[in-house]
């Protein structure tokens, strides 16, 4: 037996994760004001102003949003290690990349170099205050295992993705010579490939056999998959370094990163066949949603450089990515999680009675109805390229989305706020 | 330390162990020693059990399994 070092840390305070959550809706809310501002289909090029504003303001202002505030409730759950001043840090990290991200879709929107320019500075600022509180946090964590391992290799992601994209933004900001297109590339490989795909694996590794009730992952998966993620994204961003490197290799190393995802996904949905609850639960069905979306961009993305229309494939697969991969998952990890949190941070603060049940803090319908929102949003996207009106059903889709999340994300914190008044009460 | 509670907890979804384990502690006696098996380290349990003054003491077992010793200590 192994004697385990014992925890001295303490959980943040509740506000700190849901004022991430609070404010993440509205920046689906803005997504979709900005398509639709576009006039046209901004779905059928990759290079749309409108496309661009949009795809930030999901990446940053809701994906990033989710990920940064949960991390910092998930740090001391799975490794008992909290942020240091994590109010502070919530504070110095939510406010810039509020700004930040604002300013970066209204320079991408509006085509104006002195928005860009002013935006990365202030979004460098969010980051390097989160990345520098989650490396100290990771490096004072006593505890060992492959969800701190994907973490620290996620938040390495960010930090390259993060320092590209500071330079393409000041570089078109201030007209500099630079190779724009190879430098964009390796932003978004180490933005989605790298800081969504491994932070989703690692927290996965946690949330599906803790709420879903599956058996754990295989240890050696858990133990091997997110380095070999990680050296795999590496290698490809590499690769286009050496002008001289054989096509086999630059192929050979690609598949093999996308045969990782169809691994990681392809486990997931066959464990949570093995789920002990069969009851029917919507955020199960998001996360099948992801998973499956994941396979379809790994697809999607090998058949690329075979296909008529290479831009076109990818940017279905970036659609898929985005829309099916990541914000299903999300959605599915921000329902269990919020209530959960209500429901401990009740206990924690001394109830030991008039705790409302978890299933009630959120009420079910609104997931279930949320479920078919995102559905119908997913299968517009998938047409859009083609199909004018489904862009239009898009953009209506991404407003509902934001309000109906929004809605649901006020529902939770008014529950904790009421029961803790009550409670208040009751005690004086 | 004499174990005189034992509680398994392995495979309950959230909160279920963290009540069981709770209201396992609110009825042991005085000087006793809870023994908790659970499928997770729970690192949100710890906070609770300082906060309410018990010590605890975790083991890892095999399949990714712990131990847990708690013990009253005001």
């Amino acid at each position: 037996m192994k004697l385990i070092g014992l925890s001295t840390e303490q959980a943040p305070h509740i506000s700190v994760p849901l004022r991430f959550f609070a404010v993440a809706p509205l920046f689906l809310v803005l997504a979709a004001l900005i398509l639709a501002l576009d006039g046209g289909n901004p779905f059928a090029h990759s290079h749309t102003p409108a496309l661009l504003a949009a795809t930030h303001a999901i990446t940053l202002g809701f994906v990033t949003m989710i990920m940064l505030g949960s991390l910092q409730q998930i740090l001391p759950v799975v490794i008992g290690s909290s942020l240091p001043a994590p109010r502070l840090v919530a504070w110095f990290t939510l406010l810039p990349l509020i700004a930040g991200t604002l300013l970066l879709c209204g320079g991408f929107m509006l085509r104006k170099p002195e928005l860009l320019d002013a935006a990365w500075p202030i979004l460098g600022l969010a980051f390097a205050v989160f990345i520098g509180a989650a490396l100290l946090s990771l490096a004072r964590a006593a505890t060992q295992n492959s969800s701190k391992t994907a973490i620290l290799l996620a938040i390495l992601a960010l930090s390259g993705a993060v320092t590209l994209g500071m330079l393409l933004l000041r570089g078109y900001a201030a007209g500099l010579s630079l190779d724009y297109p190879m430098l964009a590339a390796a932003h978004v490989s180490l933005a989605l490939g790298g800081w969504v795909l491994l932070l989703i694996v690692g927290v996965s590794y946690q949330v599906v056999p803790m709420f879903q009730l599956t058996p754990n992952y295989p240890k050696w998966l858990t133990v091997s998959l997110t380095p070999a993620i990680f050296a795999l994204l590496l290698l490809n961003l590499a690769l286009p370094l050496f002008g001289s490197t054989p096509r086999w290799l630059a192929f050979v190393a690609e598949n093999l990163f996308w045969l990782c995802a169809i691994y990681f996904s392809a486990t997931t949905l066959l464990l949570q066949k093995q789920r002990r609850r069969r009851i029917p639960d919507a955020t199960l069905i998001f996360y099948r949603l992801g998973m499956s979306s994941l396979l379809g961009v790994a697809a999607l993305a090998m058949a690329a450089p075979y296909a008529a229309n290479p831009e076109l494939v990818r940017i279905l697969a970036g659609l898929l990515f985005l829309l099916g991969f990541a914000m299903s998952l999300i959605f599915g990890m921000l329902y269990k999680i919020v209530p959960f949190l209500v429901w401990f941070h009740l206990f924690r603060g001394g109830a030991k009675t008039g705790i409302p049940n978890m299933k009630e803090i959120i009420p079910e319908p609104w997931m279930w109805r949320h479920v078919w929102l995102h559905g119908c949003t997913l299968s517009a996207a998938l047409l859009a390229p083609w199909w004018t009106i489904a862009a239009w059903i898009v953009m209506l889709c991404l407003l509902l989305q934001g309000l109906l999340l929004g809605y649901a994300l006020f529902t939770g914190i008014a529950v904790y706020r009421r029961t803790l008044k009550h409670l208040e009460t009751a005690a004086s | 330390m004499n174990t005189t509670a034992e509680i398994d907890v392995r495979g309950l979804a959230p909160p279920e162990p963290f009540e069981k384990i709770m209201y396992a502690l609110q009825t042991l006696p005085a000087g006793s020693v809870l023994q908790v098996l659970i499928h997770r380290e729970p690192f949100p349990l710890y906070d609770v059990l300082r906060d309410s003054g018990y010590a605890w003491n975790t083991r890892m077992l095999a399949e990714d399994n712990f131990m847990i010793l708690i013990s009253r200590t005001l």
